[in-house]
């Protein structure tokens, strides 16, 4: 009855596990931005932002919202939630795609931020989201 | 083994006690980590400790149970920063030594004081969800 418990206890614990993955994805950038010998420019910070944003963009919808549960002829708003929610796919995968392609630029330069740079950020740009995510699951399980 | 009730409130106040001390042991671990090596920076890591008892403050008095399903926005909103304020304060002083702005000897004695305030906090809750059985006062 293992599984029971860790499912019943899931939504006590899942704010804290998405508060955690957050702090590790922004800390791996501090960690990154400090120890750099480098400047590094304000444009590698974006996909961070854009990351962060976006979980915070498809964090603000109702789960509910979405689903099927209830129809009504009178209700059409639910194409603006699913714009939302389009929108946010597109900021993270895009803020994603961009710390990929720093991390592909340190990597091949020399001069400019170091290839642990470019792993944070992509480090950064990952955990962030996977943060929204699991916050995601959590808040509208009422 | 049925204590009188005398005996209860002297263990509690004992437990208490104990707890205090040990709280103050981290307070004191965290400044000596920064006044031994005389390198203030490791006082960042304060920033975060204000942070982390978060929840403890917000629901000592109020109905919902930490506990308890959490449906409410601002429940999770505070568990959401006492996970991030948790990985801050491991975070902080591993940066800092990263850079080398501090040494080893700094870097165990600021973990060994998270740790102590972590083992003060865990045992502050379980001596409070056994309040709910035994109510003392």
């Amino acid at each position: 009855m293992d599984n029971n418990n860790f499912l019943a206890a899931w939504p006590v614990v899942a704010p804290g596990i998405a508060g955690a993955v957050f702090g590790v994805g922004w800390w791996f950038w501090v960690d990154a931005v400090v120890c750099s010998a480098a400047a590094v420019p304000f444009l590698h910070y974006l996909p961070g932002f854009f990351a962060t944003f976006a979980a915070l963009m498809f964090n603000c919808v109702n789960r509910e919202d979405i689903g099927d549960s209830y129809y009504s002829p009178y209700d059409d708003s639910e194409w603006r939630v699913k714009l939302w929610l389009f929108i946010s796919y597109v900021v993270s995968f895009v803020s994603l795609a961009g710390a990929v392609g720093f991390l592909v630029q340190d990597a091949l330069t020399d001069k400019g931020p170091s290839a642990w740079t470019g792993t944070a950020g992509v480090l950064q740009c990952v955990f962030v989201l996977v943060s929204g995510l699991i916050y995601w699951t959590c808040h509208s399980e009422d | 083994m049925a204590l009188s009730r005398s005996m209860r409130t002297c263990l509690h106040s004992g437990r208490l006690a104990l707890l205090a001390i040990l709280v103050s042991g981290g307070i004191v671990l965290q400044i000596l980590a920064c006044a031994l090596y005389n390198n203030w920076w490791p006082m960042l890591t304060v920033l975060m400790y204000l942070i982390l008892p978060m929840p403890l403050i917000f629901f000592l008095g109020s109905d919902t149970s930490m506990m308890s399903n959490g449906g409410d926005g601002w429940v999770n909103f505070t568990k959401f920063l006492t996970g991030a304020s948790i990985v801050g304060s491991i975070a902080i002083p591993s940066i800092l030594k990263h850079a080398g702005v501090i040494g080893w000897g700094a870097l165990t004695m600021e973990l060994s004081s998270f740790v102590v305030f972590g083992v003060a906090i865990l045992w502050f809750l379980q001596m409070n969800s056994e309040d709910e059985y035994s109510s003392v006062f």
